[in-house]
C-alpha cells in the first residue's frame, strides 16, 4: 500500500503549483469558448433543412409508397429510389423504424379528388433520422411533390382558373438528423473526454522528470516496488483528471447541455482515464527526457484518440454491438438517456480492463529493467522484437 | 571476523552495461559495524557496486546477502536496511526541506509519532533548522548535499552507503559531511565511495581498491600502505656532477633500501626503517641542497595498484 503515500503526495505537488493551476484555469476557459462556439454552431445547424450528404443511386435506397390513386408513385424517379407498393400503413412504419426500408411516402386515398377540387395534398414521409440515406427518400419525395404541382399547376392555368394549387409534403422523423447527432453528441463526448488527454503531460513530468532531474535514483533505492511507483503516480494523475471532469460536467449541465445518466457518465470517463494513463507510462517509462516523450505521446494519442472517436461515428450511423468497445460510445449513449444492455457495458468494461493490465504491466516492466531506466537504453524495435518473442516479460 | 558478522557479502557479482563489463566477478564482505572505503579509478566499477547493494540495479549474475537477505528474494526489506546518499544530491525541486523529510521518512514506513522528532533532531544534526521551511531550490549544492544526508538517514538505518559525498563541496562543507560521517562511524555499517584518498584514509577501517570491477586490493589504509613502499620515502635533491648510477650503486648496498629512482636531479630512496638515513645521506657529500622524508600515502598505493 506504499503506492498511497506516492499518491497522497504527488496529489499535493500537483494541486499546489502554479504550473497546473494556470494549465486548470486556461483549459476551462478554452471549454467555455467552446461551449459559445458549439452553441452558434448547432443553432445554424438546425435552422438549415434538407441537408443531403449521401450520393444517390438506383438501389442505393428504396422507399414503401402507399398510393391508392396511383397518381404520386408514377412520378417518383426509378433511376433514383426503389420503390414498393404497399397497403398497410402500420407495416411500413415499422419497416422504417426497423430498417428494412430506408423510408415510408404516405399519400391520401383520395389525393385525386383533392387535387381536381383545387384543395391541397398532405403527403407524409417517415424516415429514420439515423439512417444516413434518409435524405435521399427526403429529397425525392420533395422533387415528386414539386413536379406533381408544377404539373398540375400548367394544367389548371390552361383552363383559366386563377387558383394557386400545391401539392406539400410533411416529413416526420423519429429522431434528430445525422449531421446534428454527429455535432452534438460527438462534439459533447469530445469535451468530456478532452481533459483526458490534456493531463497527459503530468504523468510525463511525474515519471520522465525522475529522470531529467535523476531523482529517480533515490526513489527507486526506497523500500517500494516499480508497480508501487508507476500505480502511485498514475493513481494521482487519475484523480486529478477526475476532479477536472467533474468541473466540467457541472460546467455542462450549467450551460445547459441534456446530459442523462450524470453520475454513471463521470465513472466512465474516469475510467478511460486508467488505460489512456497507462499509455502513456509506456510512453513515460520509455522516454529519456521530455522531448523524446513529447513526440512518443503525440503519435499514441492519434491512436487513441481514433480509436474513442471512429467507433461512436460508426454507432451513430450503424447502432454497431462492436461500437460499444469505446467508451466515448457508452458515454454518448449514457448522456443521450439510450437504455444500455448489459452486453454492450461488458464489451467496453472488459476492453477498458484489458488495455489497463497491459499497458500497465508494460509500463512497470520497463520501469524495473536497468538497460530502459539508467541505460544503455535498447531501440524500440528491439523492445518490439523482445515482446512479440515474448522475451520482454522474461527479462 | 567470523562469517556471522558480515553484514553485506557481495559473491561472483557480474554486471554488464551493453559491451561494457562493469564488475567481473566482484567478491567482498562488509563487517557489521565497520566503515569499508571503495577507491578506485572512474570507470572502476564503485557506482556500480553501490548501485547493485541498494537493489537499485540488478546483477547479471552472482548474489547480494544484506544482513541475511538476498537482493534477489527480498529487495524491499534490504532497502529498507540502506541509506543511501548518491553522489548527486539531486532530490525535488519544489519540496520544502521538512516536507521532503516527511515524504521520505513516510515512504520507509517511519511510524507516525516519531516522524516530527526524527526530522527536528536530524535538522539539527545538519545544521539546517533555520531552512527547514525554504524551497529545496533555494539551496546551494553544500545545503542540498546536508539535507541529503538528512533524508538518507531518515529511518536510522542499519547500514548507510554514501556515494562520493564531499565531492564538489567547499573544503568547510566537506569537512562538516566528513565529522557526518565519523559521527556515525561504530555505529552503523557504512560503505564509502570516494575518490578523496585522504578522506579514505582519515575515515575508513578498511579500503577496498577496485579496478575494472575487480577487487584489486583489500585491507586497512596502513596495511596497503606498508604493501607498496615500506615505512619512508627519502628525497634527496643534489648539485653534484657524479654519475647518478655510480650514487644509486652505492646506495643500494645499505641494507634498509628497497627501491631508487632518480629523475631530476632527485633520488627518490624506499627505505625499510629510519636508522641508515644520515649514513645514505652521507654518500652524497657535500652536494645536498635538500632533504625530505615522507611516509606513504593512500595515494601512492591507489596509483600503485591501478597503473
Amino acid at each position: 500500500m506504499k503506492f498511497i503515500t506516492i499518491t497522497k503526495w504527488e496529489l499535493k505537488n500537483t494541486l499546489k503549483s502554479r504550473k497546473f493551476m494556470m494549465i486548470f484555469v486556461l483549459q476551462l476557459s478554452v471549454l467555455l469558448l467552446m461551449i459559445v462556439v458549439f452553441n452558434s454552431f448547432v443553432a445554424n445547424i438546425e435552422s438549415e433543412k434538407g441537408i443531403s450528404i449521401t450520393p444517390s443511386l438506383n438501389g442505393f435506397a428504396n422507399m414503401d409508397v402507399q398510393d391508392q390513386s396511383g397518381l404520386i408513385s408514377k412520378y417518383v424517379n426509378p433511376e433514383i429510389i426503389s420503390v414498393n407498393n404497399v397497403t398497410s400503413y402500420n407495416t411500413s412504419i415499422l419497416r422504417t423504424k426497423n430498417g428494412l426500408t430506408t423510408g415510408f411516402l404516405y399519400v391520401p386515398g383520395n389525393a385525386d379528388s383533392l387535387i381536381k377540387a383545387g384543395d391541397t395534398v398532405n403527403m407524409l414521409v417517415y424516415v429514420d433520422a439515423a439512417d444516413p440515406k434518409m435524405s435521399v427518400v427526403t429529397d425525392e419525395a420533395n422533387n415528386t411533390a414539386k413536379t406533381i404541382a408544377q404539373s398540375y399547376s400548367s394544367s389548371l392555368t390552361k383552363s383559366a382558373n386563377n387558383q394557386n394549387q400545391t401539392a406539400n409534403f410533411t416529413q416526420e422523423t423519429t429522431g434528430e438528423s445525422l449531421p446534428l447527432q454527429i455535432i452534438k453528441k460527438v462534439m459533447l463526448t469530445i469535451l468530456l473526454f478532452l481533459p483526458l488527454l490534456l493531463f497527459g503531460n503530468i504523468i510525463i513530468d511525474s515519471i520522465v522528470g525522475e529522470k531529467e532531474r535523476k531523482t529517480g535514483e533515490i526513489l527507486v533505492a526506497m523500500p517500494l516496488s516499480h508497480s508501487d511507483i508507476i500505480v502511485g503516480k498514475s493513481l494521482a494523475v487519475a484523480l486529478t483528471i477526475s476532479l477536472q471532469v467533474l468541473i466540467w460536467l457541472v460546467v455542462l449541465i450549467i450551460f445547459g447541455f441534456k446530459i442523462f445518466n450524470p453520475v454513471s457518465v463521470f465513472l466512465f470517463v474516469f475510467l478511460t482515464s486508467i488505460p489512456i494513463i497507462g499509455i502513456t507510462s509506456v510512453v513515460a517509462a520509455y522516454s529519456k527526457n521530455y522531448k523524446e516523450a513529447g513526440i512518443g505521446l503525440s503519435l499514441v494519442y492519434l491512436v487513441v484518440v481514433g480509436f474513442l472517436i471512429i467507433p461512436a461515428l460508426v454507432y451513430i450511423s450503424r447502432k454497431s454491438f462492436i461500437a460499444n468497445i469505446s467508451p466515448m460510445t457508452i458515454v454518448m449513449r449514457l448522456f443521450s438517456g439510450d437504455f444500455i444492455p448489459l452486453p454492450d457495458y461488458l464489451l467496453c468494461l472488459g476492453f477498458i480492463a484489458l488495455v489497463s493490465l497491459i499497458s500497465y504491466g508494460i509500463a512497470i516492466k520497463m520501469f524495473s529493467r536497468d538497460d530502459i531506466t539508467f541505460g544503455p537504453r535498447p531501440s524500440i524495435f528491439r523492445i518490439l522484437f523482445e515482446f512479440l518473442t515474448l522475451k520482454f516479460f522474461r527479462q | 571476523m567470523a562469517s556471522e558478522d558480515v553484514m553485506i557479502k557481495l559473491e561472483s557479482i557480474n554486471k554488464s552495461f551493453g559491451n561494457i563489463k562493469a564488475l567481473d566477478n566482484l567478491n567482498l564482505d562488509i563487517y557489521r559495524g565497520e566503515l569499508l572505503g571503495i577507491i578506485g579509478p572512474n570507470g572502476a566499477g564503485k557506482t556500480t557496486t553501490i548501485r547493485l547493494t541498494c537493489c537499485i540495479l540488478k546483477p547479471d549474475s552472482g548474489d547480494i546477502v544484506v544482513d541475511g537477505s538476498s537482493i534477489h528474494d527480498d529487495p524491499i526489506t534490504i532497502k529498507s536496511k540502506i541509506g543511501y546518499l548518491p553522489e548527486e544530491p539531486n532530490l525535488y525541486e519544489r519540496f520544502k526541506a521538512r516536507d521532503l523529510l516527511r515524504y521520505f521518512a513516510e515512504l520507509y514506513g517511519v511510524p507516525k509519532d516519531q516522524i516530527e522528532p526524527r526530522i527536528e533532531e536530524l535538522l539539527e544534526l545538519v545544521g539546517m533548522t533555520h531552512r527547514s521551511e525554504d524551497r529545496i531550490n533555494t539551496f546551494s549544492k553544500g545545503l542540498r548535499q546536508r539535507i541529503s544526508v538528512a533524508r538518507a538517514l531518515i529511518h536510522d538505518p542499519e547500514i548507510i552507503i554514501f556515494d562520493e559525498p564531499t565531492m564538489g563541496l567547499d573544503p568547510a562543507t566537506a569537512a562538516s559531511i566528513r565529522n557526518f560521517i565519523r559521527h556515525l562511524k561504530g555505529k552503523k555499517t557504512i560503505l564509502l565511495c570516494t575518490h578523496y584518498m585522504e578522506e579514505a584514509d582519515l575515515l575508513c577501517d578498511r579500503v577496498a581498491i577496485l579496478n575494472k570491477g575487480r577487487v584489486e586490493d583489500l585491507g586497512t589504509p596502513d596495511y596497503l600502505k606498508s604493501k607498496i613502499h615500506g615505512d619512508v620515502i627519502l628525497t634527496v635533491k643534489t648539485d653534484s656532477t657524479r654519475d647518478p648510477t655510480a650514487i644509486k650503486d652505492q646506495i643500494t648496498q645499505f641494507e634498509s633500501v628497497g627501491t631508487v629512482k632518480f629523475t631530476d636531479g632527485i633520488f627518490s630512496i624506499s627505505l625499510k626503517h629510519r636508522n641508515e638515513i644520515a649514513s645514505i645521506v652521507d654518500v652524497f657529500e657535500s652536494h645536498v641542497v635538500t632533504v625530505n622524508t615522507q611516509e606513504p600515502t593512500l595515494n601512492d598505493v591507489f596509483i600503485h595498484s591501478v597503473k
